[in-house]
C-alpha cells in the first residue's frame, strides 16, 4: 500500500460525523475535567475508557486523546483563576497567571494560555508526524545514566523559580525532597518514613499535595484575616489577548513547545517538568526577566506551550515502540490493545491506515481545542468577578471532593489539608511553593535513576559518563550552576555597593 | 389487646424487614476496589467484567482504583471494611500472593480475606531482545553464569521480580540473588521498557503485557509457563523444556471481600461470575490480553492461592529474600 493510500483510506477513517463528534465530545469533556481542580487529565481520561470500549478502534483513541488534550488545557483554567492547578502540568502556569487574574487580566491570561496551548499542540502533533521514528530511536538511548543525568540539570529550574531569595528556594526545594521519599523504597521494597501507617506506604498523594500547596494556604490565610477581603472583587476578566501579544511571546511558545516535544517524546518524565523547564527558559531569555512571577504573559505562555507540547509527542514511544511514556499514555495503550491494536513499527505497515487516521484526526483536535477552549474561557473567565467570600468556600468544597476522588481516601483530604498549613507558612515566611513542588516531581527520578545506574554498573559511578547525552547535560548543569553562582555573586556586589553608598 | 396487636405487628415487620434484608443482597451499589492503576491488567480485566457483573447482580459496581504500595494500599481498604458484601476487592497475583510471601512488614495476610473467585489466568512470558544475541534459556543460562546478567520487575515484591529468581532458579542458576543483578523499574511498562533500551538482560512477565513487543519483533520470547504453546509467542513451553514445575507460575485475577464476609453473599458472588464470564464482550477483551478464563469456586481460589503462595514463600525462604524492614 502507497502512503497516498493510505492516506486516503486514513482519511475516508477520520472523515466521518462519529469521528468528529468524538473529536469533539472529547476535548470538551477533557476540558470541564481539567478546569475542575483534583479531577486531573488522567482521571478523566481513565473515566472515559470503558466508554471505548463499544466504540470503532479508531473513534475511541479519538475520543481518549481529545480528552487528554483538553484536559492538559483544562487544567490552567484554575491555575489562573483560583490558583488552583487543574492538572499536575499546570503547576508552573499558576507563578504569573495567579497574579494576572489579581491584577484584572484573568481573560487575557486564560486567551493566552489557549493560544499557546492550541500552538504547543499544533508543533507537538506536527513533530509527532515528521520526526516520530527519529525521535523514537533518540528516546531509546535514555537509560537511568542518562535519565539521571537530565534530572540534574532539570533541578537547576529551581534557581530560576524561586524569585527574591535563592536561599529560600533552596529551602523549600529541600522539603519537597524529604517528604518526596515517604513511601515504599523502589529498590530495597523496604518503609521509609511510613511511621508504620498503610496509608504512608504508596507515599504522599501528588494531587492532595499539589492542591494543598497552592489552593489551601489562600483560603487559610482568608479565614485567618477576613476584614482584609471583605466584598472585595476583581476586576472583571474582560481584558482579551491581542496578537501583538501573542507574537511577543512567540519566540518562547516555539521554544517551549520544542522543549515539550522532547521531553516527552523520551518515557517517563511527563508533562509538569516541562512546563516548569520551558517557563525557566523564557525567564532566562526575556527582556522582561524581572516581572517574571509577577504577573507577566509571557510566563504563562512558555508553561502552556510547555505542558501541551508533551501531548502529541507521549504519542511517539507510543505509537513507534509501544511504549507508554506516562499514566494516560499507560491508559491509551490499553484502549488500543482492547481493540486488539498492538502499537509498534509494526503497526506502520500493518494499520498505516489507522496511524494516518491518528495523524489527521490529531491535527483536527489542535482546531476543535482552539474553538472549545474559546468557548470555555468565555463562561469560566466570570469566575474572577466572584466575591471571594462565595469563591473561597466553593473552592474548598471542590478542593476537598477533588482530592478524595483521585483514590477514595479519606487519608489523602487530611494530607490535603496537612500540606495547607505548610504552605501558609511557607506564603507568610514568603518561601516560593514552586521549588518545592520542582523537588517532589523530580527528586524520586533522581535518586530512582541514580540507584538504577549503580546497579548496573556495579557501583562504578563511570557508568554515568557513558555516551554523548551524560556529557550533554553535565555540560548544561555546569554551565547553569556556574550562570546562577555568578549572579548571585553580582548581586551580592551591588548590593554591598549599594550600602557603602548609603553610608557614605 | 391492642398492645398486643401493635407488638405483634411490629415483630412482624422487624421479621420482615430482617430478612427482607438478608433476601434482598445486594439493595444498593456495590464497591469494587482495584488496587492498581488505571490501563494496567488489574485495571482492564476489571473494567471488562464490571457491566456484566451489574447486569448479573442487578445492582451497580462502582469501580474505584485505589493505588499505591504495589497493590497494598486497596487492598488494606478492603480488608478493614465491614463484611457486608458492600465493599470488594480484585485481588491479584502481585498484591494476594507475591506480596505476602516477600514482606514480612505487610500489613494484612491471607486469612484477612474471603476470596470468592478466581476468574482470570494469565502465562508467564520470559523474553530478551533479538540485539541481545541470545536465542533460547540454555543461551540465558549460560551468560548467568558468567555473569553481567541483569532483569527488570515492576517493583520489589512483584510477579515479576520473583518470576525471573523462579526460572534462574529452576535452570540450576543456584543463588540467582549473588549472579544476577534485579534492577526495579516503578511499574510494568517501565520494566518491559527497561529490557528494550538495553538497561537490562531479560524480562519475566505476564503474557499480555509482552504480546505487543513480541507481535512487533522488538523482543523474543524464550519460555512461556502455558502447559500448551502460547498463540503469538514462538517460545517452547515449561514442560518441554523439562521444568514442569514453572506452570506455578502465573498471574491472576480473582474477587475478595475481607474475611469476615457470610458464606450467602460468597454464594451469590459464585452465581453473578458464573453468568458473567460468558458475557461474550468480556471474553473478547480477554482473548486479546491473552489471559484464560477459568472459573474457580472459593474453595477451589482458596486452595489455589494458599498453593501459590506456599511456593513462592519457599522459594523466597530458601533465598533469604523476606524483606522485614
Amino acid at each position: 500500500m502507497s502512503f497516498l493510500d493510505s492516506l486516503m483510506l486514513g482519511l475516508s477513517m477520520v472523515a466521518n460525523i462519529e469521528s468528529f463528534l468524538a473529536l469533539g465530545i472529547g476535548v470538551a469533556v477533557g476540558v470541564i475535567a481539567g478546569a475542575i481542580p483534583g479531577m486531573s487529565a488522567t482521571m478523566a481520561v481513565a473515566l472515559t475508557l470503558p466508554f471505548t470500549f463499544a466504540l470503532q478502534p479508531i473513534t475511541g483513541i479519538l475520543l481518549l486523546l481529545g480528552v487528554y488534550k483538553g484536559g492538559i488545557f483544562g487544567g490552567s483554567i484554575p491555575a489562573i483563576l483560583i490558583k488552583t492547578p487543574g492538572t499536575p502540568a499546570s503547576s508552573a502556569t499558576v507563578l504569573d497567571g495567579y497574579p494576572l487574574a489579581e491584577k484584572g487580566q484573568a481573560g487575557k491570561a486564560l486567551g493566552m494560555a489557549l493560544w499557546a496551548s492550541c500552538t504547543a499542540d499544533l508543533i507537538s502533533n506536527l513533530a509527532l508526524i515528521l520526526f516520530a521514528g527519529f525521535l523514537a530511536s533518540f528516546a531509546l538511548n535514555f537509560g537511568p545514566p542518562e535519565f539521571f543525568t537530565l534530572m540534574l540539570f532539570s533541578l537547576t529550574i529551581i534557581a530560576g523559580v524561586s524569585g527574591e531569595s535563592l536561599l529560600r528556594g533552596a529551602l523549600s526545594a529541600m522539603l519537597g525532597l524529604l517528604l518526596a521519599t515517604v513511601g515504599l523504597d523502589l529498590i530495597y521494597g523496604t518503609n521509609r518514613f511510613t511511621f508504620g501507617d498503610a496509608n504512608l506506604m504508596g507515599g504522599l498523594n501528588f494531587i492532595a499535595v499539589l492542591i494543598g500547596l497552592f489552593a489551601i494556604p489562600e483560603i487559610i490565610a482568608m479565614v485567618w484575616n477576613p476584614k482584609a477581603f471583605d466584598g472585595q472583587k476583581r476586576a472583571m476578566g474582560k481584558s482579551w489577548v491581542e496578537f501583538s501579544e501573542y507574537r511577543r511571546c512567540f519566540k518562547s511558545i516555539v521554544r517551549g513547545s520544542f522543549i515539550g516535544v522532547i521531553l516527552g517524546a523520551i518515557p517517563g518524565i511527563g508533562a509538569a517538568p516541562s512546563a516548569f523547564l520551558s517557563y525557566s527558559e523564557a525567564r532566562r531569555t526575556s527582556p522582561n526577566k524581572a516581572n517574571f512571577g509577577k504577573g507577566e504573559l509571557e510566563g504563562v505562555a512558555a508553561a502552556e506551550a510547555g505542558n501541551n507540547g508533551v501531548a502529541g509527542a507521549t504519542l511517539i514511544p507510543l505509537l513507534a515502540l509501544g511504549i507508554p511514556g506516562d499514566v494516560i499514555t499507560a491508559i491509551i495503550i490499553g484502549a488500543f490493545m482492547i481493540h486488539g491494536l498492538q502499537p509498534g513499527p509494526m503497526m506502520f505497515v500493518i494499520n498505516a491506515d489507522i496511524i494516518y487516521a491518528l495523524f489527521i484526526g490529531l491535527i483536527v483536535s489542535s482546531v476543535f481545542l482552539f474553538f472549545v477552549g474559546s468557548v470555555a474561557i468565555h463562561g469560566f473567565k466570570y469566575v474572577a468577578d466572584i466575591p471571594r467570600g462565595v469563591l473561597f468556600p466553593s473552592v474548598l468544597v471542590l478542593c476537598i471532593f477533588g482530592v478524595f476522588a483521585v483514590n477514595n481516601s479519606i487519608f489523602d483530604v487530611g494530607v490535603m489539608f496537612a500540606m495547607g498549613w505548610v504552605g501558609y507558612f511557607m506564603l507568610r515566611y514568603r518561601i516560593p511553593a514552586a521549588p518545592f513542588l520542582i523537588a517532589f516531581i523530580l527528586g524520586p527520578l533522581l535518586e530512582d535513576n541514580f540507584r538504577q545506574a549503580m546497579l548496573m554498573s556495579g557501583s562504578s559511578p563511570a557508568i554515568l559518563f557513558r555516551g554523548p547525552i551524560t556529557w550533554f547535560f553535565w555540560t548544561l548543569t555546569a554551565i547553569t550552576v556556574f550562570a546562577i553562582i555568578r549572579a548571585g555573586i553580582r548581586a551580592t556586589r551591588q548590593h554591598r555597593a549599594l550600602r557603602t553608598a548609603n553610608q557614605a | 389487646m391492642s398492645f398486643k396487636k401493635i407488638a405483634a405487628a411490629c415483630a412482624l415487620t422487624l421479621g420482615m424487614t430482617a430478612t427482607g434484608a438478608l433476601a434482598e443482597y445486594p439493595e444498593r451499589p456495590i464497591n469494587m476496589i482495584i488496587p492498581y492503576g488505571a490501563g494496567g491488567a488489574t485495571d482492564i480485566s476489571a473494567r471488562a467484567i464490571a457491566e456484566a457483573l451489574t447486569a448479573a447482580a442487578g445492582t451497580p459496581m462502582v469501580m474505584s482504583n485505589v493505588t499505591g504500595a504495589g497493590g497494598a494500599t486497596g487492598s488494606v481498604a478492603v480488608q478493614n471494611a465491614k463484611g457486608d458484601g458492600y465493599t470488594m476487592l480484585f485481588a491479584r497475583v502481585g498484591s494476594h500472593t507475591v506480596n505476602p510471601a516477600m514482606k514480612a512488614t505487610l500489613p494484612y495476610t491471607l486469612d484477612d480475606f474471603r476470596f470468592v473467585t478466581v476468574y482470570e489466568i494469565n502465562p508467564v512470558v520470559c523474553a530478551v531482545t533479538p540485539a541481545s544475541g541470545i536465542n533460547s534459556m540454555d543461551d540465558l543460562i549460560a551468560k548467568a553464569k558468567d555473569g553481567g546478567v541483569s532483569y527488570s520487575s515492576s517493583g520489589v515484591g512483584s510477579l515479576l521480580q520473583l518470576a525471573a529468581v523462579m526460572v534462574l532458579r529452576e535452570f540450576g542458576i543456584e543463588d540467582p540473588l549473588k549472579a544476577t543483578v534485579h534492577i526495579p523499574q516503578k511499574g510494568g511498562g517501565e520494566a518491559a521498557t527497561a529490557v528494550l533500551n538495553g538497561t537490562v538482560t531479560f524480562i519475566c512477565t505476564n503474557s499480555s503485557a509482552l504480546a505487543g513487543f513480541v507481535s512487533n519483533g522488538q523482543l523474543k520470547p524464550l519460555l512461556v509457563t502455558t502447559p500448551d504453546r502460547l498463540e503469538g509467542f514462538d517460545a517452547p513451553t515449561a514442560a518441554e523444556l523439562g521444568k514442569p514445575a514453572l506452570e506455578q507460575l502465573v498471574g491472576w485475577t480473582g474477587i475478595a471481600g475481607p474475611a469476615s464476609l457470610p458464606d450467602d453473599i460468597a454464594a451469590k458472588w459464585g452465581e453473578w461470575m458464573a453468568t458473567a464470564v460468558k458475557d461474550e464482550k468480556f471474553l473478547a477483551v480477554m482473548d486479546k490480553a491473552g489471559s484464560v478464563i477459568n472459573l474457580m469456586s472459593p474453595d477451589e481460589a482458596k486452595a489455589f492461592i494458599e498453593g501459590q503462595y506456599q511456593t513462592f514463600r519457599k522459594l523466597v525462604d530458601d533465598l533469604g529474600m523476606r524483606i522485614e524492614g
